[in-house]
């Protein structure tokens, strides 16, 4: 029975999964579970995942959610994948781990914080909340200025000095690029600083295409209908000129 | 050289790993860093850990931070630790990474917010607002209720069903005695309904005692003064006005 994994390629977590699984040439079934139309809170979903997130994966009849979880587990469970994803070596895979955990309470709450409270707020079915996005990019900071000063310190591509990705470069990564829904001039005002994590992203992202840009082509679709819209000068919702005024205005 | 573990017994993961070190024997040096003194932002700590926190570990030359990643460590790389702390089995591997990253942004994250704005309230002098008191319980609140109803649903006495404690187990049941510190009627409202969580965090008590205990010390002392602190209040004149939010939400 085929491995199936359940994604919504809008989940920084999930485009994690995806793009491991079609770089180590692994046989699955993608379930797309749409989060906009609330798939993943359906009780067939719970089945799946009781916590009600994704990814999710079901191998066998072995269930698995946490992403770093199911990046772990396909790594020592299928045959040829390199071991510069999740070295054997227990120094080095130790490092991966703490990249992993800081990950949880660091990196990743800063780009959902941002989006979630500005670009996709009406699909979430939240309101505008240009204040806590503002917190976000202040804690989104201080981690990218940690990616910038501790984990690429080293003289690698990659994180922890490595030349090679692993599943950490891919899970942050992916993290990221979630920003790529923010107004350029916003994501560049955020990431220009931090001249060594736009490098690493560009490695991860030569070193894993060319799926890394067939996996974000939902995400960079999502971009473009929001810039054509701002061109359009529609005041959509999605977060026009009045909120560019206030989450420049934070600066 | 003997592995160093530098950390606070206040601290939740750092009563982590010190339980985990002594249950398996591990020979280890504990480094206090008390981080009411700030002495976790010190630049010889920042050696240590860059990112100031608690707990990290030397290992002759080996450092590493992060108490999860520190337990897997631990687990691997010294003889003589059980299969059941960290299977080698790669499923049951897997479900306990599964829990501890589940864990992060979950019960840790509840827990923690939830007591550090009761203590800043305590201390302030200023009770929390029913409205900001609510807001920060409700993901503790949710948290212990996945506890109860899928990560102890199986017949086990531990997580996932085990039969003998995980380092899943230390590391959840670490973060939830850190309630002791609430007001008692506050912390049997949270935890009362929850009998699987209470069975669960007395029997990890158990198996890891009398080392549990002992580690729990420090908690138990800061718990014994604020109580004595919360009755002193009450007794002075309009001192009951503390009490009072809280226990208006019973």
């Amino acid at each position: 029975m085929k491995l199936k994994v359940y994604a919504d390629r809008m989940s920084q977590p999930a485009r994690a999964v995806i793009l491991f699984l079609k770089l180590n040439g692994i046989n699955y079934e993608e379930v797309r579970v749409d989060i906009a139309k609330h798939q993943h809170l359906t009780p067939e979903y719970a089945e799946i995942n009781p916590m009600k997130q994704l990814p999710a994966i079901v191998d066998g009849r072995f269930k698995l959610f946490e992403s770093h979880a199911i990046l772990i587990y396909l790594a020592c469970s299928f045959p040829g994948v390199a071991d510069h994803w999740y070295p054997a070596d227990v120094f080095k895979r130790s490092k991966i781990h703490s990249v992993l955990d800081w990950h949880h309470s660091n990196l990743r709450p800063g780009p959902v914080t941002i989006v979630r409270n500005t670009v996709l707020a009406p699909a979430l079915g939240r309101p505008f909340n240009p204040e806590a996005a503002a917190e976000g990019e202040k804690f989104l900071s201080a981690s990218l200025s940690k990616i910038e000063s501790i984990w690429l310190k080293d003289n690698g591509r990659f994180l922890l000095g490595g030349n090679q990705p692993s599943i950490a470069d891919l899970s942050l990564v992916c993290d990221i690029m979630q920003l790529e829904l923010l107004d350029e001039s916003d994501r560049d005002r955020l990431l220009d600083p931090y001249k060594k994590v736009q490098q690493w992203i560009e490695n991860t992202r030569n070193a894993t295409n060319p799926h890394f840009d067939e996996v974000h082509k939902i995400l960079m679709k999502a971009k473009e209908k929001r810039h054509n819209q701002r061109l359009n000068g529609a005041n959509n919702g999605w977060g026009g000129p009045e909120m560019k005024k206030t989450l420049l205005s934070k600066i | 050289m003997k592995l160093k573990v530098y950390a606070d017994r206040m601290s939740q993961p750092s009563r982590a790993v010190i339980i985990f070190c002594k249950v398996n024997g591990i020979d280890y040096e504990e480094i206090k860093v008390l981080i009411s003194k700030g002495q976790h932002l010190t630049s010889e700590f920042a050696e240590i850990n860059p990112m100031k926190r608690l707990p990290a570990i030397v290992d002759g030359g080996f450092k590493l931070f992060e108490s999860h990643a520190i337990l897997i460590y631990l687990a691997c790389v010294f003889p003589g630790v059980a299969d059941h702390w960290y299977p080698a089995d790669v499923a049951k591997r897997s479900r306990i990474h599964s829990v501890l990253d589940w864990h992060h942004s979950n019960l840790r994250r509840g827990a923690d917010t939830y007591v550090s704005n009761a203590t800043i309230a305590h201390v302030a002098g200023r009770p929390l607002t029913p409205q900001a008191a609510a807001e920060t319980e409700t993901l503790l609140l949710s948290s212990l209720s996945k506890l109860e109803s899928f990560w102890l649903k199986d017949d086990g006495c531990f997580l996932l069903g085990g039969n003998q404690p995980s380092i899943a187990d230390l590391s959840l049941v670490c973060e939830i005695m850190e309630l002791e510190v609430l007001d008692e009627k506050d912390r049997a409202r949270l935890l009362g309904p929850h009998k699987k969580v209470l069975q669960w965090i007395e029997s990890t008590r158990n198996a890891t005692n009398p080392h549990f205990d002992e580690v729990h010390q420090v908690l138990m002392k800061v718990k014994e003064r604020l109580q004595y602190q919360r009755l002193k209040a009450a007794k002075s004149e309009g001192g009951s006005d503390m009490k009072k939010p809280l226990l208006s939400r019973m």
